[in-house]
């Protein structure tokens, strides 16, 4: 079970920046293990973040993003005290979802 | 370390109060005694031990606020920055927490050692970090900023949990935590003179190696990661490092005629548009600038010497410049030492 998001997320006024980094092996599926068999593809398939509930951003990653991504991104509006919440599904179906008061 | 710290230990006492009286005494009209106060502000190392640390506290969230302000901008926001230090944060698993020594340390297998993986007492971090950082304002962090900025790395590489409230009370249970705690030896030359030593050198007085060959270099693709090598050098004497800049367009646009100048080594004595110790290239371009012989002269003078005609300082013959090479030169001087 992959570990807890980190999360900031900022706002000066008329935009919210939010730093992400998430904790995922990201395996790309191509891959040989020592004893040259494939080592199985793992990587997250879905991103959404959402802001006191609208989505902000929603994307659809693949094996091409590294190991134990960062994201960082901006949206209009947001104001201290508000929620972001970030989640993630993988390819095996696992699921985090974190979240984080607006500073 | 023990020898070390105890010869340090017993320097320190010699220089202690008597004998600052006594240096007074010693040397009259030079300098005085340090006060108690100006010795207790010079002497803030911190030591694996925790001889010498303040007390304080600090928490993790309050450390993520500092680190956001003061940080951030080198580091990264977690510390997984590589733009401007190499990472602070990554590596470290929770078995390495269990056992002491970082695996990926120890297999090779990590893409870059981060600080958490290397450091072995969070003395060190506490120490550098009061000391030194931030890079542009160093010693400006309370020592409560210091325990929370500290605490905020430690909550980035999971040493601590987020709650954590990081003090000189607990800092040596944090000490029992850290990933590489175990990773340090001292049975080498570095710490032990009996230990083995960095390096090999066989004294010899018959069948010495007439040559020296390279043993090691720079990986291809690490050769200009810090910039031109050879550029950072000294600039007085004979130019030393190698050009390390690749085959970037910045390289291929400069002119042969400086490079081959570097090569030869004249850049230690002229400059291309200053003098140093001899005159600069540019004004012996100017100087001779309607001299139609200039050049057949100029190239006897690089060949066989000169001197007189600059200043005080006489040019050595350059013997070891092919003829070749100092047509090159100086034809491209008098014209007017392009450098691209």
């Amino acid at each position: 079970m992959a570990g807890p998001m980190r999360i900031r997320a900022a706002s000066n006024g008329t935009e919210t920046e939010v730093k992400v980094l998430m904790s995922h092996e990201m395996e790309t599926g191509q891959r040989k293990d020592p004893s040259g068999a494939l080592i199985p593809a793992h990587h997250i398939t879905e991103l959404t973040a959402t802001h006191n509930g609208r989505v902000v951003l929603s994307g659809q990653f693949g094996p091409a993003v590294s190991k134990n991504p960062y994201l960082q991104f901006r949206f209009k509006g947001g104001a201290k005290g508000d929620k972001v919440t970030v989640s993630w599904v993988d390819n095996k179906g696992d699921k985090r979802s974190d979240e984080v008061v607006v500073s | 370390m023990s020898r070390f710290s105890e010869l340090l230990l017993s320097a320190v006492l010699l220089c202690g109060s008597p004998g600052a009286a006594e240096a007074a005494g010693h040397f009259p009209n030079l300098g005085r005694a340090a006060t108690p106060d100006e010795v207790k502000a010079w002497d803030i190392d911190v030591r694996p031990d925790f001889k010498g640390l303040p007390p304080g506290s600090g928490t993790v969230a309050h450390g993520a606020d500092v680190w956001e302000a003061k940080c951030a901008s080198c580091h990264g926001t977690f510390g997984e920055s590589n733009e401007v230090f190499t990472p602070l944060v990554g590596g470290t698993t929770k078995e390495d927490i269990e056992t002491g020594r970082v695996g990926a340390y120890i297999r090779g297998d990590a893409p870059q050692r981060t600080t958490l993986m290397k450091v072995a007492t969070v003395s060190t971090l506490w120490d550098y970090i009061n000391r030194a950082m931030p890079w542009n304002a160093p010693k400006s962090l309370t020592h409560d900023e210091v325990y929370a900025v500290l605490a905020y790395i430690l909550n980035l590489g999971d040493i601590v949990p987020a709650d954590f409230t990081l003090s000189d009370k607990n800092i040596a249970d944090v000490q029992k935590r850290l990933p590489n705690r175990n990773g340090m030896t001292t049975k080498h030359g570095l710490w032990d003179i009996k230990g083995k030593p960095d390096t090999k050198n066989v004294a010899c007085m018959k069948n010495c190696t007439s040559h020296v060959t390279l043993a090691s270099s720079l990986p291809e693709y690490a050769r200009d990661a810090h910039g031109d090598l050879a550029e950072q050098n000294r600039k007085v004497g004979a130019v030393r490092g190698q050009h390390t800049g690749g085959d970037g367009d910045a390289v291929a646009t400069v002119n042969p005629g400086v490079a081959l100048m570097k090569s030869q080594g004249c850049s230690g004595c002229h400059g291309i548009g200053n003098g140093i110790v001899g005159p600069a290239f540019r004004d012996v371009a100017k100087r001779y600038k309607n001299d139609k012989d200039a050049e057949s002269r100029l190239v006897g003078h690089v060949k066989n010497g000169s001197g007189g005609n600059w200043g005080d300082i006489a040019m050595p013959a350059q013997t070891q410049v092919s003829d070749a090479d100092v047509t090159a030169l100086i034809r491209w001087i008098l014209s007017g030492s392009p450098e691209n």
